[in-house]
């Protein structure tokens, strides 16, 4: 603090600015909390995940050189999306699971809340930060994972095209045509977009996690084991039908569990567009919808919980 | 009549201890009532429920028996936060914000945009003595210019009530003199003050009317001049008195059958002490061209 500021402190300011009435939704509200959650993040550096994540595609790149090149896409595309879905997955736990145990630790929630700002109003801004930064991250390992796609592509085709200089024209274009289709197919978007989903469900999930939770420590601990129980859910949910019969009370149970731990695996396309099986419209639109499905029922509930909440 | 800026009604806060029978109560049966335009200090040891009022009042704590409005709105409704400032104990706000910046982020939230939102964000820069800090980020911010810049996200929208807890807590004095003279600046134009604290001198400076709290029941209330006065007593403070004179007073006293309690040399107070002495350091200091800015 400067002394030139100490002698500034009274100075007279204009009580005339305008109030605004209150509305019981602003958009504008729920805008200003969005914008203050990406830049909390960002200023966090969590985009330095991203970074890993080029690492991890200039490492494959560098000791896939070794394979034929069917084998060296098929690798490149099952680490790239492998990683993208881990990472993503790790940044919307990690990210969301400090917002509002940060904010009730350094008294932040309780300025805002002072504000004429609902409570529902403030998780929704909370949860759409993440989903903004999500979306920003998902983008750019995209972009980053599609241009050393596209980059080892066309080394490839530059090989072939010296190897086959006198091979007649039909031949060098079918052999040109197996190179692009092996490297590149359409599957790979919905499949960007499904992990971006899945994503969106974790970071809701671990919102509503930290609403009750003591601690980051203990929200992260309690994600850890949802993301595992997940992903290993839906066989479990298979032997279990398999072995029992399937009764109203059985049908319940799996319910509950089912919205408790989410069918994590569901989301699992990587396989099928490694191995360039299409991903059909139906199976694509009832992934996502389910993602969205998922993401709204936890945000739900984190907001449920947070209204009940004593600060 | 106009409504009270707050009224306490009844209000019980009962805290439930997990997996025990016994609870905690915070608030016992509270009944409170500050006019607008006053400053109020809601006095008490650590942990006599000066918070947990205050929470309630702001709707951030459900009460367990009884309810509290804020002119004459009931306090659990968002909307009358909308009359409501507040800046609480220790703030921390975002430590990646400018002090600028946070300003912005709670004018919005309170509705405010465009230039009315930027006049009103360097009127209060200006009030607060923070304009020349307004592009640094709070983490570099000392603990009294934190408690500034809480002050001023307090008043953004400009409201009619300002609750401030332990606005003091922890600055030095000369960042505690700011506030004090912030507080009676907002007296000055109208704002209804309730203040919490236990740091007993300073509230003895600024407020008009002060309520006690012990273990969440309110043990005093009332005009604080009413309060501390010793109604039989009367100090004179007298300036180059010569020793006749003094003697003379003494036996003017003796033989109008009053009595002399104590004769002493008046004394400055430490605070006053203090701030002359760091004063003429840091005029030195900015004369000789050394910062003063402190780093966190």
């Amino acid at each position: 603090m400067t002394n030139a500021e100490n002698t500034s402190t009274l100075q007279p300011f204009n009580a005339s600015t305008p109030t605004k009435r209150y509305r019981p939704f602003s958009f504008s509200r729920i805008y200003a909390i969005t914008i203050n959650t990406v830049t909390e993040l960002t200023r966090l550096k969590v985009f330095y995940v991203l970074l890993v994540f080029a690492l991890v595609l200039i490492g494959s790149s560098i000791f896939m050189a070794q394979f034929s090149f069917q084998q060296e896409f098929q690798i490149l595309k099952d680490v790239s999306l492998g990683a993208m879905s881990l990472f993503t997955s790790l940044l919307a736990i990690v990210a969301t699971a400090r917002l509002l145990p940060q904010d009730i630790e350094d008294r932040t929630l309780y300025t805002i809340l002072a504000k004429p700002v609902p409570r529902f109003e403030y998780v929704l801004g909370k949860i759409a930060g993440v989903l903004v930064l999500l979306a920003v991250s998902t983008v750019l390992m995209g972009a980053a994972f599609l241009l050393v796609l596209y980059m080892r592509e066309q080394a490839v085709i530059h090989t072939t095209l010296r190897q086959m200089s006198g091979a007649p024209p039909d031949q060098l274009a079918d052999a040109l045509r197996v190179v692009r289709s092996s490297a590149f197919n359409i599957n790979i978007l919905p499949g960007i977009v499904i992990i971006y989903l899945k994503a969106c469900l974790l970071a809701a999930l671990t919102l509503f996690v930290s609403t009750f939770a003591t601690s980051n420590i203990f929200t992260i601990v309690v994600m850890a084991f949802i993301y595992f129980i997940g992903h290993l859910q839906a066989t479990a949910r298979e032997y279990w039908l398999h072995e029992h019969s399937s009764g109203l009370i059985t049908r319940i149970f799996l319910a509950v569990v089912t919205l408790l731990f989410p069918d994590l695996q569901a989301f699992n396309l990587v396989d099928d567009i490694v191995a360039g099986t299409a991903i059909s419209l139906a199976v694509f639109a009832k992934t996502a919808v389910l993602g969205v499905f998922y993401t709204t029922i936890y945000t739900l509930l984190a907001a449920f919980v947070f209204y009940g909440k004593e600060l | 009549m106009t409504d009270p800026a707050v009224a306490v009604h009844g209000l019980t806060k009962v805290f439930p201890i997990p997996f025990h029978r016994q609870s905690i109560v915070a608030v016992k049966d509270l009944n409170l009532r500050i006019e607008p335009g006053e400053v109020y200090g809601l006095l008490g040891p650590n942990g006599s429920g000066k918070s947990t009022t205050l929470k309630i009042i702001l709707g951030l704590v459900s009460p367990t028996r009884g309810r509290t409005e804020i002119f004459g709105r009931d306090s659990r409704l968002v909307e009358s936060r909308e009359a409501v400032g507040f800046l609480p104990e220790n703030p921390y706000f975002y430590k990646y914000l400018t002090g600028k910046e946070t300003l912005r982020f709670f004018g919005r939230l309170c509705g405010l945009r465009g230039s009315a939102l930027k006049n009103r964000i360097n009127e209060l820069l200006d009030l607060v003595g923070l304009s020349k800090a307004h592009n640094r980020r709070l983490g570099t911010y000392s603990k009294g210019m934190l408690q500034r810049i809480g002050l001023a996200q307090a008043l953004i929208h400009d409201p009619r009530l300002v609750v401030l807890d332990e606005p003091t807590a922890g600055v030095d004095p000369s960042g505690s003199r700011d506030i004090r003279d912030l507080i009676l600046d907002l007296k000055r134009r109208g704002i209804t003050v309730l203040l919490s604290s236990h740091l007993l001198a300073q509230a003895q400076e600024i407020c008009d009317r002060v309520g006690i709290l012990a273990d969440g029941v309110l043990v005093r209330e009332g005009h604080l001049q009413e309060l501390i006065a010793i109604e039989n007593q009367t100090e004179l403070i007298i300036a180059n008195a010569s020793d006749n004179l003094i003697r003379e007073v003494e036996s003017i006293v003796k033989r109008s059958n009053a009595e002399l309690i104590e004769r002493r040399k008046s004394t400055t107070t430490l605070e006053r002490l203090f701030l002359e002495a760091t004063k003429k350091n840091d005029d030195a200091r900015m004369s000789s061209g050394e910062g003063a800015t402190k780093q966190k």
